[in-house]
């Protein structure tokens, strides 16, 4: 056995790579996780984890050459100064934009498992069900049943706070205790359920971030700085939860500065042998070898990966054979939301920094409800008191301003839509060889946009949200509806997609490449619908579930 | 920016009392080292007057001695883009004629009263549209309220001092009880 040959490599070390290495290593395989980017180290690289907002000199702010340095990263929240370090550089990794497609990206040991905002669901049958019943799309292979015992095992080794609140549209899982709602965002709640008469419900937020200790990891502290990593390790990432555990088997390998740029294909045995490296650092070329692929470089690059190898068997790259490699690619919209005024509960505040708030789970077309589009959306949103904005004239300057600037404003309820988007075929992501990046690879070209439906139901997200506030006591309701482009979400979806047939997917029901046995994808890319829920809980369980089923085949010799 | 001037600009912001030793303020130059904007100790001056009456000395620390017009113009330097660092200074020479058509006098040389009135005339003229004062002279002073603003509810002071800050909570208290302050 040469120095490069293991049992298993795993490309990419986010949430599902840092799960593939886990459960791959757990049960005896040699593995290699192969991370594009630097390494960060769980703790000692947070480095801006304690810092106090007055020590950053821009106060969180974004400069002028911050703006100039990531013409993509720029177009939403997450370029500022607390965590810049954690998002890839748009300039070494350019992409074309056939069509406006907000791509922000984490390059790195812990991708962006690093910066999630770990709401972590499950999807329902209906969410399964959902592409037969509509007829479009295709089938996906599994159903909730399927991957039931597989969301238990992820949740109880990640960590899921959460209540039971037996919804059907929104199966309970193994929690840990619930975070709590404020004054207000109970008060909401109980009066939506009420006017709705049940058919609505407002939950705490179920979420990555554990509230009680956790197999060495303390629990959540209240300080809502997660992205920036967190030294109790109390939110769900790579670094606090999957490595270690794969480290301590003894089987793992980690390598940073390893951009996989082709899975190795072998056409005699029909499967992969293993992959080609560029080590970004030297630029120097390398190749592992193993008995087992897991693809896991995040929906757009798994897809460039796959676009890239056995192009001499297959045009279209390994997994091609279908015509939907690269297709179907998927995101929720966002952007569309409601906020108003709450009057009441003026003696009453909040300690402590919440990392969570609440969720309104869909709703859209379940029982009696009907609409002019399929599918439907959820929210994610808070109850909060505002700073000083009371406009009283003669007060706008001064003692007494200052005075007042200690003096809480009125609660605020605030909430944003995430609404589902169909895979369409012709949404896609494709090889653009006539532009390279820095280390002179061909870049992707993205070509998605929200169509009829989407833009239906945004209209629906806005008039609903209104609604529901001004329902639930809600002064002064406004409603926003702002750039309707895909990517925002950070939720890519689609591009190998399951399913029941070699000539319409990429991948089977156990994420195996169907022309490639060895070869399982587990990201994002694997989604074969979107729901609207947060996928990233999915993507876990698929990966667990995946890796048990890998390992068996192996024992099996089927693969 | 070179590294001995950045860590000096990051001592007088985030040290907030930090005094720099007089031999190193030349004459008529800004106490700040800016790389975009070019501001001398006069201009410097009045955005800490104007500064200093948004959020005033009293029994309690003002925009100077935190240093929060440095602030504001560190700002105005690093985050803003040429086209409004450029109406923030067409905005400062406007306004000190303003100030010196109304009361034949500078900024500097007003009583509190007037200085507060004056910015409470500029805070008076909201409406967009409106053209009672020139829009320069709105851009100039509203970056300077908005980032002392900032400055100050950001400070290490205002978050220690004046309301409850602890870095690690440790707890969620979904119903803490809040009574109104009396102000001083």
């Amino acid at each position: 056995m040469s120095a490069n040959t293991y049992d298993a490599i795993v490309i990419g070390s986010g949430i599902s790579g840092g799960w593939a290495a886990k459960e791959l290593t757990e049960k005896g395989l040699k593995t290699i996780m192969l991370e594009r980017g630097r390494n960060i180290e769980h703790i000692k690289d947070y480095v801006n984890a304690n810092k106090d907002p007055w020590e950053f000199p821009h106060r969180g702010g974004r400069t002028q050459k911050m703006i100039d340095d990531y013409p993509v990263l720029k177009r939403d929240y997450p370029l500022n100064e607390v965590n810049l370090d954690y998002w890839a550089s748009d300039k070494d990794s350019p992409y074309t934009e056939t069509k406006r497609f907000d791509w922000f990206r984490g390059y790195h040991v812990g991708g962006r498992s690093l910066m999630w905002g770990r709401q972590s669901y499950r999807w329902a049958d209906v969410d399964f069900e959902a592409n037969l019943k509509d007829g479009i799309a295709v089938d996906w292979p599994i159903r909730y049943k399927d991957i039931a015992p597989w969301y238990s095992y992820a949740e109880k080794f990640a960590g899921i706070s959460g209540n039971k609140d037996g919804l059907a549209i929104l199966p309970d899982g193994d929690f840990m205790p619930p975070m709590d709602m404020n004054v207000v965002e109970k008060d909401v709640a109980k009066r939506l359920k009420d006017h709705y008469k049940e058919a609505r419900d407002m939950i705490i937020g179920r979420t990555a971030n554990i509230t009680v200790p956790h197999n060495n990891r303390t629990n959540c502290q209240y300080r809502n700085k997660c992205w920036l990593g967190c030294p109790f390790g109390a939110y769900f990432s790579t670094q606090s939860a999957t490595l270690p555990a794969a480290m301590a088997t003894g089987n793992l390998t980690v390598r940073p500065w390893s951009i996989v740029t082709k899975i190795l294909y072998d056409k005699d045995t029909r499967k992969a042998k293993g992959v080609e490296v560029l080590d970004a650092e030297t630029n120097q070329t390398y190749e592992y070898f193993a008995k087992i692929v897991f693809v896991n470089a995040s929906t757009i690059n798994s897809a460039w990966i796959l676009m890239n190898s056995a192009t001499d068997v297959w045009e279209g790259g390994l997994g091609s054979s279908s015509g939907e490699l690269g297709h179907n690619l998927m995101d929720h919209h966002l952007g569309v939301g409601a906020s108003g005024r709450y009057e009441g509960f003026e003696d009453k505040y909040y300690f402590g920094r919440r990392a969570n708030g609440f969720y309104i789970p869909r709703f859209a077309n379940l029982g009696g409800d009907k609409r002019d589009f399929i599918r439907g959306f959820g929210y994610q949103g808070g109850a909060s008191r505002e700073g000083w904005s009371r406009d009283i004239a003669e007060l706008n300057v001064g003692g007494a301003f200052k005075d007042a600037l200690t003096e809480p404003g009125s609660w605020q309820v605030g909430m944003g839509g995430f609404g589902e988007t169909l895979p369409y075929h012709e949404n896609k992501v494709t090889l653009d060889k006539t532009r390279k990046d820095k280390w002179g690879l061909p870049v992707v070209a993205i070509d998605a946009e929200l169509k009829d439906n989407e833009k239906k139901m945004r209209i629906a997200m806005e008039a609903e949200g209104k609604a529901m506030l001004e329902a639930a006591g809600v002064k002064d309701v406004q409603t926003h509806s702002t750039n309707p482009f895909l990517g925002r979400g950070i939720h890519e979806m689609g591009t190998a997609r399951m399913g029941r047939d070699p000539k319409t997917s990429v991948l089977n029901e156990w994420n195996q490449v169907w022309d490639a046995k060895n070869v399982f994808v587990t990201d994002g890319s694997a989604m074969t619908s979107a729901a609207c829920q947060n996928p990233s809980l999915t993507y876990m369980a698929l990966t667990a579930r995946a890796a048990n089923y890998a390992v068996e085949a192996l024992k099996k010799n089927e693969i | 920016m070179h590294r001995r001037t950045a860590i000096r600009n990051l001592a007088l912001i985030i040290g907030g009392a930090a005094l720099l030793p007089a031999c190193m303020q030349e004459k008529g130059k800004a106490t700040v080292a800016l790389k975009n904007v070019d501001i001398n100790a006069e201009q410097e001056t009045l955005v800490g007057d104007i500064a200093e009456t948004i959020i005033p000395k009293t029994n309690t620390p003002g925009a100077k001695d935190l240093d929060l017009h440095l602030f504001v113009l560190k700002m105005l330097d690093d985050c803003y883009k040429k086209e409004e660092q450029q109406s923030f200074m067409t905005g400062m020479a406007q306004f000190t004629d303003a100030v010196k058509k109304k009361y034949n006098k500078t900024f500097a040389d007003l009583p509190v009263k007037q200085r507060e009135e004056m910015l409470l005339g500029i805070e008076a003229d909201k409406d967009p549209k409106s053209t009672a004062l020139p829009k320069e002279l709105k851009t100039f002073y509203g970056i300077i309220k908005g980032q002392t603003v900032n400055g100050y509810t950001n400070s290490k002071y205002f978050m220690t001092k004046q309301v409850v800050y602890e870095l690690v909570p440790g707890r969620y208290n979904a119903r803490f009880p809040y009574k109104q302050k009396q102000s001083a």
